[in-house]
């Protein structure tokens, strides 16, 4: 409901949860114009049906069988070996029974809790029992109560409500009604009424009750519209008389069924269709061959390497498969996750969204998750309570404290923020989907690049090898920028080699324009996954320059972006930090002349990569050759894999901090810092899983703090180039920043303590204590950040 | 609804090496809920059997019964009913209605279950059922060489008792079946 508020037009049945989620579910018309009529018969044909199939399977087969004498003996009796007989039915039914009873009596446990009490319990069994005896092929499997209960509870809750609001109405109409009898006005209602009180005097039990509904005559109008509804949903002599009524106690089992029917069964050609996610058999349609399930499974990870390749490998090195945790998530659609208020909230965005396919039917597409927009729904949500946990999730070492992470999900979410994230992924995960679906190369390149990060080995991740085939992590980047600032400070390199190196980095623009169109909008929900508030104009020409540099990589422009650059570099050196020294280093060297005349050479290097194999090599030229190369390298692999984009998204949030600088006053030249710091941090994180490494960039990150941050400078060069920043917003950026910086503070805070944990460690007193004040003083920003 | 298997007269090892496979075949888990036995099983293994197709087993003694434990004759109700079980060995002339109703007289039951003549019969008496489920394995009886391997099967769902009658004829099982339904006021009445 919180949502509803968002959409345009306020919903319809917008405070009727149960109502809604019929409409939503396609057992009552959904089109905005048909009628009150219009619901009740499609009401009540449901629930003919509902009662007609009860009576058949359930109430039948338990009547004695004076009538059929006629029937074989030989079959039908009790000890008959054939399945299909009577008392094999009758067994089979009470064997299912028995099961469904065992998990209804674990079902919201607590006290006082609706669906313990034995009404609710029996009509929940019988529910159950009936959609399993309909659907032999599925049968019973745990969960599919826990799909139930949501559907029942919001009935229940909608009864609730109307029965206060017929109290409410009460007095106030049966005065009037007593009092005159006139009935003014030809008004829809008032004839429903009209002929309501004619029907009164006969019968006079079921009239009083409906009446005490009826809102005084002559004040009809004035009522509020949500009032005037539920009277008109709660009518019993409308169309298809007391079946018709849309909320009936009487009839809750039936529109519970035909709900959850709906939901399994994915009604009306949906592609989503919960109880697949319950069979192993492979799905159909879909091109992988996989049961429903897994394939749901990894559609979610194809996602998240998209949106978040660095959680996405760190799952992978850990290997975590998507279905230890998502099995879970989606056989009882996040049931197990979230309170049930809290599902309630989700699962109004899920059923609202449409079920159906949006691409051709005869197409071939890799997830059929990702195919209609309730499923590119459940997929985002899962990605966003992913990247919910995400720092928590990056700082885990082991797949075991990684799937405890996963599998306790905090309950205390901020619902409203994970389903907006949700909702602005799931344009994503839509495109993602239907991109896979546009070209069978693209198709087989989708598939590749999933395989290839299924089939990573573990251990092959460190950081040590440059020529490691992960393509997409953000960490190793980090650990081999800063590495290469460690050689070019001990070996005094030159600088136009470093240069070299950011240039590399925004080469890929034209690559990236020259992808397939799938990436354009990928990248662009990403922006606005990431800034995803209201629009700021406020832009500094600086950004402008850097813009339009990405988009043609021209020299002259470039020329541009290079002066930027020398501008830039000035104000760290008006900075006076610690970093001084290495930015004017950097800015004296920062030519036009070498930059253009390396900007070729660096383009041979990059096409003749795949021929050059990688020298151990501890001299520091050939190191900071091989790393341009081990760059240009990776830039080929991820230019393959459409994760390329995202490397940037997740750098955006550090060149974001770059770009705020400018605007904002000089008092927030210390954000720098921190965002160095905070970088520093992603190093320290990075390093951790390969803790040798680790150790000398440490070492040389305490002795000075000087390494980091012209790694971190670097990067974010690069991906502020990259990314198209001409609709930046400093606003949400901010937000976005103080966020992220949280986000570091927890990874700072967590590696630390694993450090304090473990050993003596690299971190000397001196190092953590420094960290510890960073730490303090990000905390600080971040909570301005997110004032602003 | 409860199921109760009713047989007896097995004489495994002396007469019959074992039931009849098809029997052994129908008879699983799950399904009975009780089991009457009139005796003469002969041996523990047989005891055991049945105690695995239902844990809730009532045997009474037959002459040729090892197990001396086994009492003459045993009563249990179920559901609405009340159920007597004697080998009927002890009650002469052998199979005879008469004396057989004057037992379920005295043991008060609505339902009286006999073996020993290996026949099977099914009585409706005085308002009540007289059963012998005969022989399950098809042992030859004093009386009789010529035994068709039957049991029974009762099907008892309130006031109403069905009478499923399993019996193995030219190795195919035909089954009948018995309708008896307890008027409420005979049960006041007792």
């Amino acid at each position: 409901m919180s949502e509803s508020s968002i959409e345009p037009p306020l919903r319809r049945f917008s405070n009727l949860r149960s109502v809604r989620w019929r409409v939503d579910l396609g057992i009552l018309p959904c089109s905005d114009s048909s009628s009150i009529d219009d619901l009740r018969r499609a009401a009540a044909d449901s629930r003919r049906r509902y009662a007609s199939l009860r009576r058949r399977l359930l109430i039948d087969s338990h009547l004695p069988a004076d009538e059929n004498v006629s029937s074989d003996l030989v079959i039908d009796n009790p000890l008959s070996q054939n399945p299909d007989s009577k008392w094999g039915r009758l067994f089979r039914n009470a064997e299912l029974e028995k099961v469904v009873d065992e998990d209804l009596s674990r079902l919201y446990p607590e006290d006082g809790s609706y669906f313990q009490t034995p009404a609710c319990q029996a009509m929940l069994r019988r529910i159950l029992l009936l959609w399993c005896i309909r659907h032999p092929e599925y049968g019973y499997r745990q969960g599919m109560h826990e799909l139930l209960a949501p559907l029942v509870y919001v009935l229940h809750v909608d009864l609730d409500h109307l029965s206060r609001v017929r109290k409410l109405h009460e007095d106030c109409f049966i005065d009037v009604f007593d009092g005159n009898n006139s009935f003014p006005d030809v008004d829809l209602i008032s004839n429903y009424r009209f002929q309501k009180t004619n029907k009164w005097d006969s019968v006079p039990g079921k009239g009083n009750d409906s009446h005490e509904s009826t809102p005084k005559t002559s004040s009809i109008d004035d009522l509020d519209p949500e009032t005037k509804e539920i009277f008109l949903l709660s009518d019993p002599y409308g169309a298809e008389g007391e079946l018709g009524i849309i909320l009936s106690e009487r009839f809750m089992e039936h529109d519970a069924y035909s709900k959850f029917d709906a939901l399994m069964n994915g009604a009306n050609d949906g592609v989503i269709s919960m109880a697949e996610f319950f069979s192993p058999a492979l799905s159909i349609g879909s091109s992988s061959g996989l049961p429903p399930i897994i394939e749901a499974s990894s559609a979610l990870y194809h996602l998240l390497s998209v949106v978040d390749s660095s959680l996405h490998s760190h799952f992978v090195e850990l290997g975590v498969e998507p279905q230890y945790f998502a099995l879970r998530w989606l056989r009882v659609l996040f049931g197990r996750e979230f309170a049930l208020d809290d599902l309630l909230l989700v699962w109004d965005e899920l059923f609202a969204s449409s079920n159906h396919m949006c691409i051709e039917s005869n197409t071939e597409y890799s997830f059929k998750l990702l195919c209609s927009g309730r499923g590119a729904f459940i997929a985002a949500l899962a990605v966003s309570m992913l990247l919910h946990l995400r720092s928590s999730l990056l700082a885990t070492e082991n797949a075991t404290s990684c799937l405890q992470r996963l599998l306790n999900f905090p309950q205390n979410v901020d619902m409203k923020k994970l389903i907006e994230k949700a909702k602005a992924l799931q344009g994503l995960a839509l495109d993602v989907g239907c991109s896979s679906t546009s070209s069978h190369f693209s198709i087989s390149k989708n598939n590749l690049a999933v395989r290839r990060g299924y089939s990573l080995p573990t251990g092959s991740a460190s950081p040590k090898s440059p020529n490691h085939s992960l393509p997409d992590s953000y960490w190793e980047e980090r650990w081999r920028v800063l590495h290469k600032e460690e050689a070019l400070k001990k070996g005094n390199k030159s600088l136009g080699e470093r240069f070299n190196l950011s240039r590399t980095e925004s080469d890929p623009s034209p690559a990236k324009n020259a992808q397939t169109k799938a990436r354009a909008p990928s990248a662009t929900v990403r922006r606005r996954l990431f800034d995803d508030s209201p629009k700021d104009t406020r832009k500094s020409d600086a950004d402008d320059g850097r813009s339009r540099c990405d988009e043609n990589p021209a020299a002259p422009i470039e020329s541009v972006s290079l002066s930027n650059k020398a501008d830039r570099e000035k104000q760290f050196e008006e900075e006076g930090s610690s970093s001084g020294e290495n930015s004017s280093v950097l800015s004296a060297t920062l030519s036009h002349d070498e930059s253009i005349g390396n900007d070729p050479e660096n383009e041979s290097e990059k096409s003749s990569v795949t021929s050059n194999s990688f020298i151990g090599d501890n001299d520091e030229e050939s190191c900071s050759q091989e790393f341009i190369i081990s760059q240009a390298v990776q830039e080929a692999e991820a230019a393959s894999s459409s994760a390329k984009a995202e490397r940037a998204g997740s750098l955006l949030e550090k060149s974001a901090s770059l770009k705020e600088k400018k605007p904002l006053s000089s008092k927030l030249q210390w954000l720098w810092k921190f965002g160095r710091a905070s970088g520093e941090a992603n190093t320290e994180k990075g390093g951790a899983e390969d803790s040798e490494k680790q150790s000398s960039v440490n070492n040389g990150k305490d002795s000075s703090c000087c390494s980091a941050p012209n790694g971190t400078c670097n990067s974010c060069e690069a991906t502020s180039r990259r990314v198209d920043v001409g609709d930046t917003k400093v606003m949400g950026t901010l937000k976005n920043l103080g966020q992220s910086m949280l986000e570091n503070i927890q990874v700072i805070e967590s590696v630390f303590s694993e450090d304090n944990l473990s050993s003596s460690n690299v971190l000397g007193g001196k190092g953590q204590a420094t960290a510890m004040a960073a730490l303090k003083e990000l905390r600080k920003i971040s909570n301005l950040l997110c004032e602003m | 609804m409860v199921l109760v298997l009713a047989l007896g007269d097995l004489h495994i090892p002396h007469r019959a090496p074992d039931l009849p496979a098809k029997f052994k075949s129908m008879l699983v888990p799950g399904k009975i809920q009780h089991i009457i036995c009139t005796g003469n099983l002969c041996i523990k293994e047989v005891h055991d059997y049945l105690k695995s197709l239902c844990p809730d087993l009532h045997v009474t003694r037959g002459e040729y019964d090892e197990d001396a434990r086994y009492p003459e004759n045993k009563t249990l109700t179920i559901g609405q009913f009340k159920l007597g079980i004697c080998h009927g060995h002890q009650v002469i002339p052998w199979g005879d209605l008469d004396s057989l109703a004057m037992l379920q007289r005295q043991l008060d039951v609505d339902i009286l279950v006999t073996g020993h003549t290996h026949q099977f019969k099914a009585y409706k008496h005085e308002g009540g059922v007289v059963i012998n489920p005969g022989s399950a394995t098809g042992a030859y009886s004093s009386i009789t060489y010529d035994v068709n391997p039957s049991f029974v099967l009762m099907d008892i769902d309130g006031l109403r008792v069905v009478v499923y009658v399993y019996e193995l004829i030219d190795g195919e099982v035909k089954v009948d079946k018995i309708d008896f339904k307890k008027n409420a006021t005979t049960h006041v009445s007792h």
